[in-house]
């Protein structure tokens, strides 16, 4: 890497961070109540962080225990998640597109979100949404090691036969939910809300399921190097050292496992794991190991705004409509773009 | 440094090659040829490990090829492919240092020793000056020097080139062969080869292959016959020596000849360059040939030598001793036809047509192709030579696809006789 672009990535990682630092405190401050910045400020900060790591309430250092409510019950956990999530979506989509040397593929691309979307309405259906999270996980990872089971013959599992594979059984998984949801009744609201996306029932517990994201993305981190190479096609990945197979199988395994948590948290939510690696990339470069950070930076930033918009302004929408609906056209001007060129 | 032995390979359980055996030496270029089928990239996957040997020993430096680790053989054999997609624009130097990645750790940083080596070897294929430039954005041929820079990076022992130049124009092919040819002792290369001249020119030794097989291994002159090229691609070739480098030519032939002249036993009299077509086509439909008197200065005296076509010499301007004469005639009493072109006749070699004795006119062709004639240098002026042997009633063609049906016609009277 030239000296340029050395300090392009250090600038751009620091106004990531930065945007991210601060669309953190907005986040927390936004929504039907506006809570002022003053409110987030402790008492005795030492006194608090003392507080908080042996495990007491912080409660008292605030000065309006109502502000404190909100934002540590209601807006911290959910903020935290809704960047989680969108840092883990980037990622796996990251992973995803270097995989299959495609940037148009997402981390749903092998039936993660159908196999996810199955699990969720499974138990909305049967057992009144008991476990939730817990059956969207099952769905989300099952399909994928289905989907790597079925594509593999003679220990390999070409990158072709995982799409066709993952395609036929993202159908598969559909037709199912087509029929739990026909079959639902008073549920189908449910089962439609969740489809959507969303972060309204968010809570603490979410939030340390969404801590595995953090650990996924630097797995892919320490793996960029070997995506790098994988990227430029697997008979060149073989001459230049990468075992291939064993390769294929952790980076499926942590981008299904980062897109399972994520699914689990907040639903199906559309267009973040395919936008954010691609932007990134034109404004990054390919090199997996600067697209991972700034990927999961912009992918947290992004759905974290995204929600805060929706949870403000239009009355608890769900999440997923708008990145839907930002992301669609964008899809459509990066496809028109790809054509003239 | 590289020894095949009895390998075989192929797909899905199928084998598409065997009894492969052959030996590189160290710093040899070895080039691999054969029609389309005939099991040449296979052969290279599965020296490259791309594909499982189903039996049968690739040994590198005297160890097995399964015992190396994935990156040990990626420090060992680098390959350069027919062509590599590029989805996403890593910039040439970028391409260039995932050579090293089979020398590094999983967490070593890139050191100046890698900046090193990645440097010289994009000076040494000529793409120094690219290196901040997006790979999607260069022309087939600097891309595939890129991809050379990166194999040479990887600092293997052996490089493979599958079809490596085929795609590129022939000037970037040359460049690029050059590359790899100059590379030295130190690497072994092998290579694929569609292009029979390049691989001739290229290459000290040739394997040629069809249908799985092993056909001719050894230099390019053993293995670039007419033969070869006959049995194996099915086609007819000229074969010449390349003035420059001593190297074979293969200029393939789009006129196929009949079958039936093999071995059938001809002299051919000709002069001034009016044979030497006629026996490019007749040595490649196997006819065994004869020729003279020519002298040293004739081009068809060059074409004769160069097909080893036994021929009777006389120096230039030296008259016909009637010992050459006697020569003359008992090849002429051998053969079944005898073929006299439109040459231009002169006192030096008239002896030539006069040796066509009337008991040998049965078996004479003329072959005078449309606009050409027999030009009259001797004192008479008046072709009067031709009279005498054309009152005999001989066959005078113009093609030289009548003259294949008449050499197949008396090839058959005589054989009546």
């Amino acid at each position: 890497m030239s000296e340029t672009s050395r300090t392009r990535t250090v600038s751009i990682v620091t106004i990531l961070v930065a945007a991210l630092v601060c669309a953190f405190f907005f986040a927390l401050s936004l929504g039907p109540t506006t809570v002022p910045f003053a409110a987030f400020i402790p008492d005795d900060m030492v006194g608090m962080m003392l507080t908080l790591f042996s495990g007491g309430d912080i409660a008292g250092f605030f000065p309006d225990q109502t502000s404190y409510l909100i934002i540590y019950s209601i807006r911290l956990p959910r903020v935290i998640a809704a960047i989680l999530v969108g840092a883990g979506l980037a990622a796996a989509g990251t992973a995803m597109q270097g995989l299959f040397r495609n940037s148009m593929a997402d981390p749903y691309i092998i039936g993660t979100s159908s196999g996810g979307a199955f699990g969720a309405a499974f138990t909305i259906v049967f057992m009144g949404g008991l476990f939730l999270p817990i059956f969207a996980f099952i769905g989300a990872i099952g399909s994928t090691f289905l989907v790597y089971a079925i594509a593999t013959c003679n220990g390999r599992a070409p990158v072709e036969t995982l799409l066709l594979t993952g395609v036929a059984i993202s159908m598969f998984f559909s037709s199912i939910l087509s029929f739990l949801m026909y079959s639902a009744g008073n549920s189908l609201h449910q089962i439609i809300f969740w489809l959507m996306g969303g972060f309204w029932n968010v809570s603490w517990d979410d939030v340390w399921l969404a801590l595995l994201i953090p650990v996924g993305g630097i797995i892919l981190f320490i793996l960029a190097r070997d995506l790098n190479i994988l990227s430029l096609g697997e008979e060149d990945a073989l001459h230049l050292g990468v075992n291939v197979e064993q390769f294929k199988r952790i980076l499926l395994f942590v981008a299904s496992a980062l897109t399972a948590v994520a699914v689990s948290i907040a639903g199906s939510i559309g267009f973040i794991g395919l936008i954010t690696p691609h932007v990134m990339r034109l404004v990054v470069g390919p090199d997996h190991r600067i697209l991972f950070p700034t990927a999961m930076l912009a992918g947290g930033l992004f759905l974290l705004g995204a929600d805060t918009i929706v949870r403000s302004f239009l009355g608890e929408m769900p999440v997923g409509v708008i990145t839907s609906f930002v992301g669609a056209p964008f899809f459509i001007m990066l496809l028109r773009r790809r054509m003239r060129a | 440094m590289i020894n095949v032995d009895d390998l075989c390979a192929g797909y899905g359980g199928k084998d598409i090659i065997g009894d492969i055996t052959f030996a590189a030496g160290k710093g040899a270029f070895i080039g691999i040829i054969g029609p389309n089928g005939s099991g040449k990239t296979t052969l290279l996957k599965a020296i490259s490990r791309v594909l499982d040997i189903s039996s049968g020993v690739v040994t590198l430096e005297g160890r097995t090829l399964t015992d190396f680790g994935q990156k040990e053989l990626a420090r060992t054999v680098g390959v350069v492919p027919q062509e590599t997609a590029m989805n996403f624009s890593y910039t040439v130097g970028d391409i260039v240092m995932m050579g090293r990645f089979p020398h590094k750790e999983r967490f070593a940083k890139d050191d100046p020793d890698d900046y090193r080596i990645v440097r010289e070897a994009m000076e040494v294929t000529n793409v120094a000056h690219l290196a901040d430039r997006p790979v999607t954005d260069i022309s087939g041929g600097e891309r595939q020097r890129v991809i050379i820079a990166r194999a040479l990076a990887q600092q293997p022992k052996v490089i493979l080139l599958d079809e490596a130049t085929a795609h590129l124009d022939i000037n970037h092919q040359v460049e690029i062969l050059s590359i790899v040819r100059d590379l030295g002792e130190s690497v072994t290369k092998i290579g694929v080869f569609h292009d029979l001249n390049l691989a001739s020119e290229f290459c000290d030794r040739i394997v040629l292959m069809s249908e799985g097989r092993i056909r001719a291994i050894g230099t390019p002159a053993e293995v670039l016959t007419m033969g070869h090229l006959r049995d194996e691609y099915g086609i007819t070739a000229m074969i010449q020596t390349n003035p420059i480098t001593g190297r074979p030519l293969v200029t393939p032939l789009s006129e196929g000849v009949p079958p039936a002249l093999r071995g059938a036993r001809i002299h051919l009299i000709s002069g001034g360059g009016t044979g030497a077509g006629l026996m490019y086509m007749l040595s490649a439909a196997g006819c065994i040939l004869t020729t003279g008197v020519l002298s040293p200065m004739d081009s068809d005296y060059t074409a004769a030598k160069q097909l080893g076509i036994p021929c009777i010499t006389v120096p230039a301007f030296a008259p016909i001793t009637p010992a050459v004469c006697d020569a003359l005639g008992s090849y002429l009493d051998e053969s079944d036809v005898i073929i006299l072109t439109a040459m231009p006749v002169g006192e030096g070699n008239l002896p030539n047509i006069r040796a066509i004795t009337s008991a040998r006119r049965s078996r004479l062709v003329l072959y005078v192709p449309p606009e050409e004639g027999f030009t009259d240098c001797t004192p008479a002026g008046d072709n009067s030579f031709l009279a005498a042997i054309r009152s005999a009633g001989c066959s005078v063609v113009s093609s030289r696809s009548s003259l294949y049906s008449e050499i197949e016609r008396l090839v058959l009277v005589r054989e009546h006789l």
